[in-house]
């Protein structure tokens, strides 16, 4: 059963879900999204992740010239900080002036390309956990001088100055793999609450912000006063424009209790750790994704080479019971790239394939050479640009082309990524901390879920 | 095989097209196997096959269609196995135009301090293992072969200039001669390579001399003038060049190696020189510095965290050019400020505009020379580098004076 396509529009943002099989429920749907002044996007898709307004290795003519990526997230604490003989100084970043072309402060300071949307939130992906803990009125933000408080309103403040075109409010985070206690997570509903409350009271009608507001990665149980409100309060008012999700998990238990938050265009900040994760998640109803895997691939030496749809099994089986699995990414740094000539992935057409080989990468990497990162992360956000167009590709022809192009998937890939042998930029500082701090290995592959998932899909569709 | 203006040799054609009616500088066009290349110019430094994170594309958008790739480096990664599989540096990076490479031997002299010279080649310890290992001229020749670079330098026994013995001197130039004799005999593609002689003789302009009459009976397609930059006193670099240059052929290339400093540039064209290569532009972008014509600005510091112009203004380069401008990234020097030493991106964006900026400087110089206004050019240029005539370095208004500019008369 299909439904007529269904459109949220307000000054800032317009998103247009294209294609949905069910009028409702936790679903992969097909969407465009745009904001006023970029280039709209079709969904599922992701954004890039900067650190300290840079996409890593990436100059912003490579960005434009070689990513399909249409836009950034940022973190406002990688902005903030006080160096020791100027800490009283205002943040350089809030006296941005603009231009016609970079119109706003933060497109200007970070020199992003205007047609790319820009997201800010006040934490890293994957952000450090703080030894301090938030307040009731702050939170704890890790700069490149160190933990700092941020306040709520100097958020806000910061926000309004900064104009990204998504801002996602304050969300209480404690940022550690650990989940926290009912009491702990109880507060984090409360307090991420009032700051939304807040946040909205404060927020000027006018100001061309979208506000994407957090959906937190506890039990739906502990959250339904705040999400409740959201989908009563701040809805109708037109401030809340979209939902930034911490746990797509989270997604059927959204769709059963509040159907009235559906329109809203659902962004992912729960750093899937491989692309199975993101088929589940797209499976879920996620809209746009942000990947701080790939800079971390990159930074490893890794190709990634997979394609969705799924290649057909290099030994023509089509179980998987047999044979062997393909992996997900070529690690360039052994030897038998050296001296090969071969793109590296074979159909990629992005232009460290198209231009350069496996044997360039390989001599760039063993020779500690920054332009191997530089190509790698053209050529890995090229993979991932592909994968998310297969995916759109497939949804278009139905749901049930997509789960069992996304069954083939789990089928014919390893679960997970290689390691990578070669040596890591040099760290270029405090960012690094992260590494460690629960990124990447810390979720277990679930997408076994996926059937699951889909056959929920299936039955209540029946139910329709 | 030369008319008056042009001069053709197996794997490169040089063709005069201006000369300054005052000083000795020079414009010319220089054809090799990957196409031509406008004199004078700089050629940035490519060491291990990659221009410090720039992709092959982005330095082709500065304009370059030479650069340098450094034997020793490529010679130890990939190593010559690898370059004989891939067929050459100019597949292994993706690099369509021109490269240079330089001997291999001026590096391990720098760099290894355990380097021995000996009549049969550059004795040195593997930085692998320890174990001993040799570069003979034709060692350097099969290794810069299997690179196939456009021009390639012969083997020399290089000294530090201001060496006081004299005797060593005299050695290591008239060894750099025999090994010249050594690099043709061993060169296996002078069809489609061009060997560039070296020469030496440190600051004794006499020995220079007779080495450059050695050398051009040689009759390479192109000469370097070679072991400067290496701590002497500007006014012996200017002397030694000038030297050089007035016994050198019109119609072949001149390169002055390891030259990088503006000035030094400036100077050098105004002596007759055609080609410069130095690693500074490019590792000084790496510690924040931006070279500008009003000298350079080193963008770590504090006042420019809140400087929202570009890095520098009226730059052509693609950072400084606005977004409004197509090509232009519209980059500040707060952005540059704020990711100096913390992001890879901020090292990128100032060696693109460095590289830029060299390039640019040689291509104004090169206008200038067509349009015989070389002299004007020259005066512009330190008006703008320096606050006033007393802070030009008294070695540049010397060796000007010498080839017909008086920096001090107006
Ligand atoms: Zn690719
Ligand atoms: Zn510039």
């Amino acid at each position: 059963m299909t439904v007529d396509d269904q459109i949220l529009e307000s000054a800032a943002m317009r998103f247009e879900i294209l294609k949905t099989a069910l009028k409702d429920g936790a679903t992969a749907r097909l969407g465009r999204l745009g904001f006023a002044g970029r280039l709209p996007f079709d969904t599922p898709n992701f954004i890039g992740v900067t650190s300290r307004g840079a996409l890593p290795h990436l100059t912003p003519d490579n960005v434009s010239k070689h990513l399909q990526v249409s836009g950034a997230y940022m973190a406002l604490e990688d902005f903030i900080e006080r160096p020791q003989a100027y800490s009283k100084r205002t943040p350089p970043i809030f006296e941005t002036p603009m231009t016609a072309k970079h119109d706003t402060p933060l497109h200007r300071f970070t020199a992003m390309p205007p047609s790319g949307t820009t997201v800010l939130s006040a934490r890293r992906l994957p952000a450090v956990q703080s030894p301090m803990g938030n307040t009731n009125a702050s939170i704890s933000v890790f700069t490149s001088t160190g933990f700092q408080v941020l306040t709520t309103n100097e958020y806000l403040s910061a926000v309004q100055t900064l104009r990204p075109d998504i801002a996602i409010p304050p969300a209480d985070l404690t940022h550690s793999p650990i989940t926290p206690n009912s009491k702990r997570a109880l507060r984090m509903a409360e307090r991420t609450d009032e700051w939304v409350v807040e946040w909205f009271s404060k927020l000027s009608a006018d100001s061309r912000i979208s506000t994407f507001a957090p959906v937190l990665p506890i039990a739906y149980s502990i959250q339904w006063e705040y999400i409740s409100r959201l989908a009563e309060d701040c809805l109708p008012t037109s401030q809340l424009s979209g939902l930034a999700i911490y746990d797509p998990d989270l997604l059927p238990d959204l769709a059963e209790h509040c159907a009235a938050l559906l329109p809203l265009p659902r962004l992912a900040l729960s750093n899937p750790p491989t692309p199975h994760h993101i088929l589940r998640h797209i499976a879920l109803g996620i809209d746009v994704f942000t990947l701080p895997f790939i800079n971390t691939m990159s930074d490893a030496g890794l190709a990634l080479d997979f394609t969705f749809p799924p290649p057909p099994r290099p030994d023509g089986s089509s179980s998987s019971s047999s044979g062997s699995l393909l992996p997900l990414a070529t690690d360039l740094s052994l030897p038998h790239s050296a001296t090969s000539l071969t793109p590296l992935s074979l159909n990629c057409r992005c232009y460290a394939c198209t231009s350069h080989h496996r044997a360039y990468i390989h001599h760039l990497l063993s020779a500690r050479e920054m332009l191997g990162w530089t190509l790698l992360q053209i050529h890995n956000h090229a993979v991932v640009s592909a994968f998310f167009a297969g995916v759109r590709e497939t949804l278009a022809r139905g749901q049930e082309a997509f789960e069992v192009a996304a069954e083939q998937f789990t089928q014919i890939y390893e679960p997970e990524f290689p390691e990578g042998a070669a040596q890591r930029p040099r760290a270029r500082g405090y960012q690094y901390k992260s590494v460690g701090g629960g990124e990447g290995k810390r979720n277990k592959p679930a997408w076994g879920k996926l059937e699951a998932k889909e056959k929920d899909g299936d039955s209540e569709g029946v139910k329709r | 095989m030369a008319s008056n203006r042009t001069f053709t040799s197996p794997a490169l054609t040089f063709e005069l097209v201006a000369r300054c009616s005052k000083t000795r500088a020079r414009a010319s066009i220089l054809t090799l196997p990957h196409g031509t290349v406008n004199l004078p110019i700089f050629m940035p430094v490519a060491t291990q096959a990659s221009l410090k994170g720039l992709t092959p594309e982005q330095l082709e958008s500065t304009g370059c269609r030479l650069c340098l790739n450094n034997t020793y480096h490529l010679g130890l990664k990939p190593g010559q196995e690898v370059l004989d599989a891939v067929g050459g540096a100019h597949k292994l990076q993706g690099w369509k135009h021109n490269i240079l490479t330089d001997s291999g031997g001026f590096q391990m002299v720098s760099l290894l301090e355990l380097a021995n010279i000996t009549e049969e080649g550059v004795r040195f310890l593997s930085p692998h293992d320890g174990s001993p290992m040799l570069l003979t001229p034709e060692h350097s020749m099969s290794l810069q072969n299997s690179i196939g670079s456009d021009i390639m330098m012969q083997l020399d026994d290089v000294l530090v200039t201001t060496s006081p013995d004299k005797a060593r001197m005299r050695e290591a130039m008239e060894r750099s001669v025999r090994w010249l004799d050594r690099c043709i005999a061993a060169h296996k593609h002078p069809d489609r390579q061009n060997l560039f002689c070296i020469i030496q003789g440190g600051l004794d302009l006499d020995m220079r001399r007779e080495c450059c009459r050695e050398m051009l009976a040689r009759d390479t397609p192109g000469i370097a003038i070679g072991g400067l930059s290496g701590g002497e006193a500007k006014d012996d670099f200017c002397k030694v060049v000038a030297a050089c240059t007035e016994l050198l052929p019109d119609l072949k290339p001149r390169y002055v190696m390891g030259i990088g400093y503006p000035e030094d540039l400036v100077v050098s064209v105004a002596l007759g020189a055609d080609m410069f290569d130095c690693v500074w532009p490019t590792r000084t972008a790496r510690f924040g510095n931006a070279i500008t014509k009003h000298g350079m600005l080193n963008m770590k510091r504090e006042m420019y965290a809140t400087d929202f112009g570009p890095i520098e203004e009226g730059c052509g380069c693609p950072c400084c050019r606005p977004i409004e401008e197509e090509g232009g990234m519209g980059i500040t020097r707060a952005f540059v400020h704020h990711n100096a030493a913390k992001e890879t991106v901020a090292a990128h964006l100032l060696t693109l505009h460095n590289v830029w900026y060299q390039l640019n400087l040689m291509r104004q110089a090169r206008e200038a020379i067509i349009e015989d206004r070389f002299p004007a050019f020259v005066h512009e240029f330190f008006r703008t580098l320096y606050p006033d005539r007393d802070s030009y370095p008294s070695w540049a208004v010397t060796a000007l004076r010498d080839v017909g500019i008086d920096l001090l008369d107006t």
